[in-house]
């Protein structure tokens, strides 16, 4: 329990001073999970970036084979997620430190719909994306550190291999239980002091 | 014994170079980019935000905080953003078609061409604002609990003209603001480092 909290205390110092970013206001965890419609494991299989219908937006597209749902939820193997930002042609639009999704990617999601439509977006922005890792043979669960802005969206690996993932870390039954619980309103005293 | 005294001195040295030379702690946009000439023109809707009382939503003081800069041309318009189109244009009043919901408070929307020379130009880039948050300006008297306005647009400025953020704590391209911090509206020496670095 106790390296738990230190951890997701961890994540939250980290969380707040993120490496890029517009402007966010970093949300508790549990608020964040229980307003998730969705909180998956996946494979991000494809990526594709268009202009929406005004020509005035470059939205990506990532198709991602679901692997796991946590907590309540259940739904499709696979889902499309909508983020703003993407390169089409040579020009390339991007929302300065909004999270993005890159192909070949191993991530945890949290994920709500979009105002306007149906489709899918990681909700609370950097707070909703995981990327899986392996550490001594665990797999954990760390902080996303490259961000729109943060390296050439077109680049094939968009600045990932020059960037080391460290610091605090959850594994995934942890992170399993954190929102099992969070989305069934149980309210640990350790948690409450975040 | 002068050994000892040889090391003292070069830790001396060492702590004093430490301290006395400006730690700067900017980030660039990767890739590198800027826009071709300056000033910079930035417009600010003049439909204001609807949560800052200080009687035009907030246009007035944007558009005079954000010349903090000192590379920005700014007045308020008539004409709303028109993405993918210069100038740069900030909207109070918009949060870019749900782009700035929830925990976002601003959110910079610039788009620009790549250069095979590696020297990439800004073409474009708008600024949103979350209309949900709780928002005051430098023409208000009080703070209760709101987000300063001022401090926001200087920030998201900074991304306009091609800055990311500095770990330098204080610094107006610092990442976090808390409500009611107005400091950010003052521009430190890091963040005219990253400016002149670029231009």
């Amino acid at each position: 329990m106790h390296r738990r909290s230190l951890i997701v205390m961890g994540l939250l110092l980290v969380l707040a001073v993120p490496l890029s970013a517009s402007q966010f206001v970093t949300l508790p965890f549990d608020q964040v999970a229980r307003e998730s419609a969705y909180v998956i494991r996946g494979n991000v299989e494809k990526t594709w970036s268009q202009w929406d219908d005004a020509h005035e937006i470059i939205f990506t597209y990532a198709m991602v084979r679901v692997t796991r749902y946590f907590g309540e939820t259940t739904g499709p193997d696979m889902l499309v997620v909508r983020e703003a930002g993407g390169t089409v042609g040579d020009y390339t639009q991007e929302a300065i430190g909004f999270p993005m999704l890159r192909r070949g990617e191993d991530v945890v999601l949290m994920l709500s719909r979009w105002d306007d439509s149906t489709d899918f977006r990681i909700h609370a922005f950097n707070q909703g994306k995981y990327l899986v890792r392996d550490r001594g043979g665990v797999q954990v669960l760390v902080e996303d550190p490259v961000k729109q802005g943060d390296a050439r969206l077109s680049s094939p690996d968009h600045g990932m291999k020059d960037n080391a993932i460290e610091g605090p870390a959850l594994t995934i039954d942890e992170f399993a239980s954190m929102v099992t619980d969070a989305r069934a309103g149980i309210d640990r005293p350790e948690r409450a002091r975040q | 014994m002068r050994k000892r005294n040889l090391f003292a001195l070069a830790f001396a040295t060492l702590i004093v170079t430490a301290t006395t030379s400006p730690a700067f702690g900017y980030v660039l946009l990767s890739p590198r980019r800027r826009w071709s000439s300056t000033p910079v023109t930035v417009r600010v809707y003049n439909v204001g935000n609807s949560t800052i009382s200080d009687g035009d939503g907030g246009v007035t003081a944007v558009v005079s905080a954000i010349r903090a800069w000192g590379i920005i041309s700014s007045s308020s318009t008539s004409s709303p953003a028109v993405r993918g189109s210069a100038p740069a244009t900030i909207m109070l009043n918009s949060n870019g078609g749900g782009l700035c919901t929830g925990n976002c408070l601003a959110a910079t929307l610039t788009g620009y061409y790549v250069s095979q020379a590696g020297d990439d130009r800004i073409y474009d880039a708008d600024v949103y604002t979350n209309t949900s948050q709780p928002l005051y300006s430098s023409r208000e008297s009080g703070c209760s609990g709101e987000y300063d306005i001022d401090s926001i647009m200087t920030h998201e400025v900074g991304h306009v003209i091609g800055i990311g953020h500095s770990n330098v704590s204080g610094a107006t391209m610092y990442p976090s603001i808390s409500a009611c911090n107005t400091a950010p509206r003052t521009l430190a020496s890091d963040d005219i480092a990253a400016k002149n670095d670029l231009y």
